[in-house]
Formats: structure tokens, sequence, C-alpha cells
């Protein structure tokens, strides 16, 4: 028995032509963007890329045209999100809505729903949040408070949400949120879409430790949102929230974060360095090769119509290490006389990823969760 | 996995079955009877037209087997003496990058030495035994029995051989901790359901996945074509997850998996060993490494897709 079986990565059409329409892309917008804000790169919004990828079809990628999408292929998709990361291209405004809220809409909304939303997320216009995560809640997903109570007038929210990312930036939250009055754990939730400018739904940021604005809370006063605002089934909540999440956890944002790292080094060190440093370099690209070699199988068999959990679990398992371990490789080989205070490009990019890199493990299901759900999967639980 | 492929892994199964437990001289009349040998001969060439995906496949089923056999270098070997265009020996062959450490040098009618420009055919003189950390590697002095121009490299294919066998042999280690994990009980559940071996047997299947992965990926190079890098990249991240790996694997046996009774350390053993045969860390490591630094920061990305995109 083979525990992680390659599907092979083929994508149709001319692919270098596809990479090299998006490093051209990439070619004329960099010019502003700051290096270090590249690392980690989908965690950073950018209002005029975001439109720019928009206008070049270059997102919505695989939806259909009538709602603004353009029919491509999964995997071409999967091609221009991984030029796109590999890149530093600010591209985190919109990630959420083009990977997960568009397609959500797009399999459980209503033919409103579709017209209001996805064509405008395709623009690169319209950005969204997902409020799953409430107060003490950690890990347990499923312990959410905040209700909606239905009226004559439309769903009345109250409640709180919290570590939402780029709820600032939103206009518009895909929540999780208790229908039925008394219901426990995963019954009796339902999902809705939120305009964001909703008056009694109050944003207040948390700023993270790398001193960036990404976190959010965010509260529900008495915030009356219309009927039509439900998405999918009432009570089939959670069942749509936990669906496909094999999505968000093999792409390749789960072991890129810190590349711009290994490329600040090799161009830093010169092409005959200290052997230990070699060394590092090689090893971090065997670690990128093996990883990139995953992530594109799963994408295969995501394309395929597979649901591969527990594979697409490995992947990010061993790319958030990976993604987390670079920053303190790097800083422990670099030779005794490396600067960390220096404003070259290396020092600064090492500086914010030794810190923001404690972040990848936690976001989209903690190492232990994931390492539970690979342990499942084996049959231990 | 192609239909052909299914069939080629039954008899192969098969084949390891009907193999266990025998001693080389036993063991060889059936496995040659069998052909196998010539899984990578071209049809053509009168062999099974076998393609790298089916090496790797092959050889890691040898891997979850203990057999105690030149398999994977039997099979190298005849393939590299028939494209060389030079006679088979007939018996047990072996592939070397120096005769001072040749796997099963002591039985092997044959061992076969390419460095990317010539391949060179040795008939072991004498063989000076060396203690083994699991299967024989042997230092032997050599008379030369045929020499001709190759560009293939033992060291890269022996690599590539290490690859597969140890994806066998970690899936084997991993499949052994859960089963004796989930039959011991201690504080009255099994060990399988103590969350804190949950989670180092997660590690576990992920270093065996990224084997998997990793194996996969160069058999993919090298039905393409060349596939220096990925076998390099493959092998460096084959031994660290031997490191990882079988650490893992004794920590949640205990004191049984580290008796001699136990087969656990038939598996482990071997991948220790395997772990510098054909290139240890340091040495892929350089290579890999190599290939970044003239790639440069700038130009390893694209130098990284251009070797698994199509020309368009």
């Amino acid at each position: 028995m083979t525990v992680f079986s390659i599907h092979a990565f083929d994508p149709p059409g001319d692919v270098p032509a596809l990479r090299q329409q998006v490093r051209t892309l990439v070619a004329t917008h960099e010019g502003a963007w700051d290096p270090v804000r590249r690392t980690n790169c989908w965690a950073t919004g950018d209002r005029a890329f975001s439109r720019a990828l928009g206008e070049a079809g270059l997102l919505g990628m695989i939806w259909p045209k009538r709602y603004g999408g353009h029919e491509r292929h999964p995997l071409e998709r999967y091609v221009v999100l991984e030029e796109l990361l590999a890149a530093g291209a600010p591209v985190g405004g919109h990630w959420i809505a083009d990977r997960q809220t568009g397609p959500h809409i797009l399999k459980l909304g209503t033919e409103a729903q579709k017209e209001k939303y996805v064509p405008a997320i395709a623009r690169g216009e319209l950005w969204a949040c997902i409020g799953l995560s409430e107060p003490n809640a950690g890990s347990d997903l499923a312990s959410v408070r905040t209700q909606a109570r239905q009226t004559d007038k439309g769903w009345v929210l109250n409640g709180q949400k919290i570590w939402t990312s780029g709820a600032h930036e939103a206009g518009l939250m895909l929540a999780l949120v208790r229908t039925q009055e008394g219901s426990q754990r995963h019954a009796g939730l339902s999902q809705f879409l939120i305009d964001m400018d909703t008056p009694g739904v109050i944003v207040r940021p948390i700023i993270d430790m790398a001193g960036n604005h990404d976190f959010n809370e965010v509260f529900f006063e008495d915030a009356l949102i219309p009927h039509g605002a439900l998405i999918g089934e009432e009570g089939a909540g959670w069942k749509q929230a936990t669906a496909e999440l094999a999505l968000e956890r093999s792409g390749p944002e789960r072991y890129l974060s810190s590349y711009l790292l290994l490329v600040a080094l090799i161009d830093a060190v010169g092409e005959d360095p200290d052997p230990q440093v070699t060394a590092l370099i090689g090893r971090l690209t065997a670690e990128l090769w093996t990883l990139r070699q995953m992530s594109m199988s799963v994408a295969a068999k995501l394309a395929a119509g597979d649901d591969p959990m527990v594979e697409a679990s490995v992947v990010k398992d061993l790319g958030n290490s990976f993604e987390q371990d670079l920053p303190k490789l790097v800083q422990a080989a670099l030779p005794a006389d490396f600067n960390l205070a220096d404003g070259s490009k290396l020092a600064r990019v090492l500086r914010h990823l030794l810190i923001a890199s404690h972040s990848f493990s936690l976001r989209g299901g903690t190492r232990e969760i994931i390492r539970g759900i690979i342990a499942r999967g084996l049959g231990l639980r | 996995m192609s239909e052909n492929r299914t069939l080629l892994l039954d008899s192969a199964a098969a084949l390891f079955d009907d193999l266990a437990g025998l001693e080389i001289a036993a063991a060889w009349p059936r496995f040659d009877a069998a052909g196998l040998a010539t899984l990578l001969v071209p049809e053509d060439a009168g062999g099974f037209g076998g393609d790298w995906g089916d090496f790797f496949a092959v050889l890691r089923l040898a891997g979850e087997n203990t057999l105690s056999l030149p398999i994977g270098e039997t099979i190298l070997a005849t393939r590299l003496l028939v494209d060389a265009g030079l006679d088979v020996p007939t018996g047990p062959l072996s592939i070397a990058t120096s005769l001072d450490a040749v796997p099963f040098g002591r039985h092997a009618a044959g061992i076969v030495v390419a460095d990317g420009t010539r391949l060179t055919l040795y008939r072991a003189a004498s063989v000076t035994a060396a203690a083994a950390s699991g299967d024989p590697l042997d230092a032997v002095t050599g008379d030369v029995m045929a020499s001709a121009p190759s560009t293939a490299c033992t060291m890269h294919l022996g690599a590539f051989l290490r690859v597969a066998q140890s994806a066998g042999a970690l899936d084997k280690a991993l499949r052994m901790a859960m089963d004796y994990t989930g039959q011991r009980m201690q504080f009255g559940k099994t060990l399988s359901q103590q969350q804190a071996v949950q989670q180092s047997l997660a590690i576990l299947a992920v270093e065996t996945a990224a084997i998997d992965v990793a194996g996969q990926g160069a058999a993919a190079a090298l039905d393409r074509g060349e596939a220096a890098f990925e076998i390099a990249a493959a092998k460096l991240r084959t031994n660290m997850a031997i490191g990882t790996g079988t650490s893992i694997a004794h920590q949640v046996h205990g004191a049984i998996g580290f008796t001699h009774e136990y087969d656990l350390h038939r598996y482990t053993r071997r991948l220790m060993g395997w772990r510098s045969e054909f290139g240890n860390d340091r040495h892929w490591a350089e290579r890999t490494g190599a290939f970044a630094l003239k790639a440069g920061g700038a130009g390893l990305w694209g130098a990284l897709t251009a070797r698994t995109d199509k020309a368009a």
C-alpha cells in the first residue's frame, strides 16, 4: 500500500505561455512592492493588483463565463497561483474570495446571490472574509454562539467572530451562525452572506506580533440582513462549512510563504558560498521540490473529482513545517558576522519571517488538528 | 496505476513471497526463472519493457519485504549492460560507484560501475566482507570483464534504487508501528489511542509520504529523460525521512522493537545503511545546492517549473 500515490499533473494548453503571462504582469507591477511585504504574500492585499488580475482573466478562472469567470481548467489556475506566490505578489486581498467564497456561492447560492457577488469577485473588486472562529472556541469551531433570529424583515444577528483575517478590507463575510435556538454543537448552524457595510456589523483590529493588521474582531449588534442572505440549507451550515477543506489545505500557499527568503539567501551569498550554506540551500531546494510534487499531485486529484483529505493534510503539515523552519535554518547557517540589523534585503526579509512564521502552523487548522486528521486517516481514531 | 503495472506488482508480490526466507543460492534460480531481471530491458531486446515508474513500484514492494537479495542491483545492471551492448553474466549482479563498497559484492557474478562517460563490468577477485548495517556491503578487488562508453551513472541509479526500497521499508515500519500500538494496552487503552502516540505516528506517515512522492517524482523525471536533479533531491529528502521515521518507529515500539527477535530491525537496520549508500545527505545537498546556486535566486523558480512543464 502506498501512503501517497502521485497523480500526474497535466494541465491543458500552453503552460509555459501561461507562466509567462503571470511573470510579465508581475514585472509591470512589482516596482511598487516592498520586499518584506512580498513574503507571506497571501496575507497582503493590493487593490490595484487584484483588479489587474481580474482584467487579465486570472481571477475566477474556473468559473462559468456568465458569472464573470473564464472556464479554464483547475490546473491552469494552480499554475497561476504558484507563479503569483513564488513571485511574492500581493494576492491576500482577493485570496479567500477567489479560493473559497466564490466557489461556495456558485455551488450553493441562489441565482440572485451568484449575480450579486460572483462577477465582482472575478473582477478583483470584492474581497471576502471567513466568519468561523469565535472567542474562546480555539480549534473547536463548532462551539458557535453567534445567533441569527428570523423576523419579518430578515435575519437579526448578534454575537462576535474573532481572528477574522482581512475583515477590515472585505466587502463580504461568509459566516457560520447558530439559527436554531438552544441547538448544540454541529446541529442548528447555518451559513450567511453578510455585506460588511451592514449597520450593526462592527470591525475592530487586532495587531499581530509582526506589527501587521490582518486579524480582526467582528461584532454583530442587532445587524439586520435580508432573508436572501442565507446560503444553502438552513441547519446544514456545519456540513457546508467543512466540505472541501482539502481545497484550502493543499494549495501552494501552504509551503511557499517563506520562499522569497530562500531567493534572497541565494542572491546574497553569490555563486560559491561556504559549503555549509550551499548544503542548506540544497536541503531547502530538495524539500521545496518534494512539496511541490505533493501539492501538484493533490491539485490533480482534486481536479479529477477526488477529495484527498488525508493527502491534503500531509501537504499542509509538511509544508507549514518547511516554511516555518526555513527562517530559523537560514538564521543558524549564515556567517557569524551576518548583521541581522542591517538594511539588506536578506536581513529585512529574515527578520520579518522569523516573527511572522509563527502563524504558519496555526492558520487553516493547527498542526495538532492536522496531525489528528492524518491519524484518523490512518485508522487510529 | 496502469493495468500492466498492477499485473506486474501481483506477480512480483507472488515471487517475493516465494523467495521469503531462502538463502541466495536457493533463491536466485527462482528469481532468474521469473524473468524480473529484464524489467527495464526494452521489449524488442527481449525484455519486459517496463518504465521507471514500474521499477519504483517493484523495488518499493521489495523494500516492504525482508528479502536480502540484490534484486534492484541486478535489474539495473542488466539494463545498463544491454544498453551498452555488452553480454550479461548469469547470476546475481551488482552496481557500485567504486569497488570499495559493493552491495552484495560477495554474491555478485558481475559488478557494474558507470560514471556518466564509461561503463565497466568487473568480476570480483577477492572480497573483504564489511560489517553491514543491513544488507551486505563489501570491498572487492576485481578484474575487468568488459567496458564500453555509456552515459549511465551508477551513483544516480543506485540512489534512485535506495529511494524506492526505502519507501517500502519505511511504509512497512509504519504499518508495524500502527499494528503494535493498536494492540498494546497501557493505562487502560491502546497506545494508538494516546494522542501523543497518534501525533508521532502522523509524522511517521508524513515522512513516509515524502519518500513516496520524491521517488515517484524522480521516476517521472527518469521517464521524461534526464533526472540528475530530481534523483539528487529525492535521495536527500529520503535520507531526511529515514532519520526522522526510523526514530519514531522505534520510539513507539519501546523495548520490544530493539530486540533481535522482533522484525522491525530487519527494516530499520537496512534503512540506516541505505541512508549512506549512493550518497549521504551532504553529498546530495552539495548537488541540489549547486543546482539552485547556478539558477540564482530569481531563476530558481523558473528552473524548477521548466523541469516539469511539457514543452508547448
